[in-house]
């Protein structure tokens, strides 16, 4: 008996972030709620992304998965945490056009297909999961026509992965640890827009990590067993550093910002050296983030004001904010002089997302990388060719959005396949 | 007018030590008063070691001191107050044979020559201020027949380099950070002597370093002034492990002694990298640190209860 099948679909896009107070520690594994509140600010989806499309189908007979293109186990907690909740808040969906009905109680004998792509490689550890399961969340919310708010929706993303309640929203968005214990105020909250602050700029140090790291899922869980410091911190240190990073970014107070950001980061890896056994993040073979820090904090230091904020998180990437483009363009001089690409590189590829700041720093090819001057704060420079993979210029950006042009959607409309 | 001229010399040894529960902060830095109490290691003198000879003698005109044989200067505020303390207790010294007799009122008139020598490379970090104002100050002691005993003259050592103090006694340590304002009672004791638990072996990979580290006492006040977590691990931290670490070291219990000893040394580090700018002791080129603490921490997993425990400290490895 041949059914005249449909297949309702939505794609989404949805941006990663990166905390500037920062997370780690929780109270509860399950639920996945914190020790302490974090900031974080929202990328540019323009550069960094992640896209997701949702299909529900009577045809389909389970909930599938693909990852960049690689089918995915669902049974997981964390992917069944998301489903679960989603679910429950399914309402009503009508689409005259395609004859699509589905009553409210429909949902839960209706599977879903979803296909995930990051525009970032997955390796690069760039918060891929956070973006990933804010788009997850986000999507099918849109699919079953939830009714929940962003910041709803947030609090099932952070059962996903706890980062990904803050790509909910563009700009600078903040955490909040909650009280609760079943964690329904465990949420992220927008503190201010993207436009707000729109002249920093962001620049990401990529870097192929050969080796393989400490999961943050182990690793802030032997911190919260073992670290006599982590309490101190989340309870003394965290608090009193919010309030002070609220302030800072409500009033654009680029020297407050970047002095709370680059302590925030520090303690965080202090935290880790202080965990048994110790987790080493920032000690990669060629001591880049030893020499990124000593370059950012003479430079701030010889300008009397800071120029530039750095933070990195728990893999080998370096997060640099700039306070302006002027700022940003001598970063990359002095980036492009200790890390230039190795001699088969393409200047194209070795610098992307918003490719126009080689131009003001009036670098157009590896000639123009070659001749750059050493950093004046640094004694004895170093060029450590091929030490980056590449870097990204990026700046805040917006929260997550539907794509509503079909051919960016990543199934195919009729069989509910990857294309 | 010539007079026959005498000169007194006295010669000591001693040894280096190596914190296992860490000093990292003054509350006075004049007085060289920690944040916090710190626990040892003596190590063998026989390998490593400060040799000192002091001498007096009415034919010397100033004070005057070489250095593995080169002269320095005795003009800074260190050396200035071990000489002042130990002048100020120095006593009557009779020696018939060589027709000396020097009154307790003379010592202030007199002058002194000393001579160091460090039987490690000074280069290798491994401590050897400490060794040296340990050594200073005891031979003085000697020499001006000074009455006070090791901890007494520890407070003395003390105020030459931190961790002088605890070079005055052999085998496990303690520096009791003291409460008085002026120093008398931040001393060091000794908790067992080096007999107590001499299976312990202890391996120094010595490093010569290329590149100007952050001296320890520019590091520790600026951790002071901007960790946020050092007041913490002084006030709670450091309390309790110094407990645990004296209770450890009587039980020859090296299960704890290891983890103690391995958290203080890694979480020395970690309020390093709190402080700002950030101090980053163990990150030397080659990963030799990270690379030895996998090792340890693995092969202790492995067999079950440790078997080694390390304490990098803020110059070489240990």
């Amino acid at each position: 008996m041949a059914e005249k099948t449909w297949v309702r679909m939505v794609t989404a896009q949805t941006p990663t972030n990166i905390a500037v107070i920062k997370y780690w520690g929780k109270r509860d594994e399950t639920l996945i709620l914190p020790v302490n509140d974090s900031i974080s600010v929202t990328l540019d989806p323009a550069h960094l992304c992640t896209i997701t499309t949702v299909a529900v189908s009577p045809s389909f007979d389970q909930d599938r998965m693909w990852l960049n293109g690689k089918e995915i186990s669902l049974s997981g907690g964390r992917y069944q945490n998301c489903l679960r909740e989603i679910r429950a808040r399914a309402c009503e969906v009508e689409d005259k056009e395609k004859g699509i009905k589905i009553a409210k109680n429909d949902w839960e004998k209706l599977h879903v297909r979803v296909a995930s792509y990051n525009n970032f490689p997955t390796a690069a550890g760039l918060a891929s999961s956070a973006a990933g399961f804010a788009c997850l969340v986000f999507a099918l919310a849109k699919l079953m026509k939830a009714k929940e708010d962003n910041s709803e929706l947030s609090a099932i993303a952070r059962q996903g992965s706890g980062s990904a309640c803050r790509s909910l929203f563009g700009g600078f968005v903040k955490w909040i640890m909650g009280k609760a214990e079943d964690g329904s105020d465990s949420l992220a909250v927008q503190l201010v827009d993207e436009k707000h602050w729109d002249e920093l700029v962001i620049i990401i140090a990529v870097v192929s990590s050969r080796q393989k790291e400490t999961s943050s899922t182990t690793g802030m869980r032997d911190s919260v067993e073992t670290s006599l410091l982590l309490q101190h911190r989340a309870k003394e240190v965290v608090p009193k550093r919010i309030k002070q990073m609220e302030e800072a970014i409500k009033n654009r107070d680029f020297g407050s910002f970047a002095q709370l950001t680059c302590a925030d980061s520090n303690q965080f890896h202090a935290v880790c050296l202080d965990t048994c056994p110790p987790i080493f993040y920032m000690n990669d073979t060629s001591h880049r983030q030893v020499k990124i820090i000593s370059c950012v904090e003479k430079w701030n230091c010889s300008e009397g004001t800071p120029q530039v904020a750095y933070t990195f998180d728990a893999g080998p990437n370096a997060v640099l904010i700039a306070h302006n483009r002027k700022a940003a363009t001598q970063l990359i001089q002095k980036l492009l002089f200790c890390f230039p690409p190795s001699s088969d590189a393409d200047l194209n590829c070795y610098v992307i997302g918003d490719k126009s700041i080689l131009k003001d720093a009036g670098i157009e090819d590896i000639k123009d990388v070659e001749a750059l001057p050493p950093p004046p704060e640094i004694k004895d420079a170093q060029r450590s060719k091929g030490d980056v993979s590449y870097f990204i210029c990026t700046k805040p950006g917006r929260g997550p959005d539907l794509l509503s042009d079909e051919s960016l959607a990543l199934l195919h409309p009729e069989t509910g396949l990857p294309k | 007018m010539e007079e026959k001229t005498w000169v007194r010399m006295v010669t000591a040894q001693t040894p280096t030590n190596i914190a296992v529960i860490k000093y990292w902060g003054k509350r006075d830095e004049t007085l060289i008063l920690p944040v916090n109490d710190s626990i040892s290691v003596t190590l063998d003198p026989a390998h490593l070691c400060t040799t000192t000879t002091v001498a007096v003698s009415p034919g010397f005109d100033q004070d005057r001191m070489w250095l593995n044989g080169k002269e320095i200067s005795l003009s800074g505020g260190r050396y200035q107050n071990c000489l002042r303390e130990i002048r100020a207790r120095a006593c009557d010294v009779q020696d018939e044979e060589k027709g000396i007799k020097i009154a307790k009122k003379d010592w202030e008139k007199m002058h002194v020559h000393v001579a160091s020598y460090n039987n490690f490379p000074t280069a290798a970090g491994l401590a050897s201020s400490a060794a040296g104002f340990a050594c200073l100050v005891f031979a003085l002691a000697k020499l001006m027949n000074a009455k006070e005993d090791n901890s007494e003259l520890s407070a003395i050592a003390r105020q030459g380099s931190g961790s002088a103090c605890r070079s005055l006694f052999g085998g496990f340590v303690k520096w009791n950070m003291g409460k008085a304002e002026d120093g008398s009672d931040s001393l060091a004791v000794q908790l067992v002597d080096e007999k107590h638990w001499d299976e312990l072996v202890i391996i120094i990979a010595v490093v010569s370093s290329r590149q100007k580290e952050t001296s320890s006492t520019t590091g520790m006040r600026d951790s002071v002034e901007t960790s946020l977590l050092l007041e913490h691990r002084a006030k709670e931290v450091v309390p309790k492990r110094t407990k645990q670490m004296e209770e450890a070291i009587k039980n020859r219990d090296f299960g704890s002694f290891a983890q103690l000893a391995c958290a203080d040394s890694n979480q020395f580090h970690a309020v390093c990298l709190d402080t700002c700018p950030p101090i980053f002791y163990m990150n030397d080129t080659s990963h030799r640190q990270v690379k030895i603490i996998s090792c340890v921490e693995k092969w202790n997993r492995s067999e079950e209860t440790p078997q080694v425990c390390l304490t990098p400290h803020s110059r070489s490895l240990t």
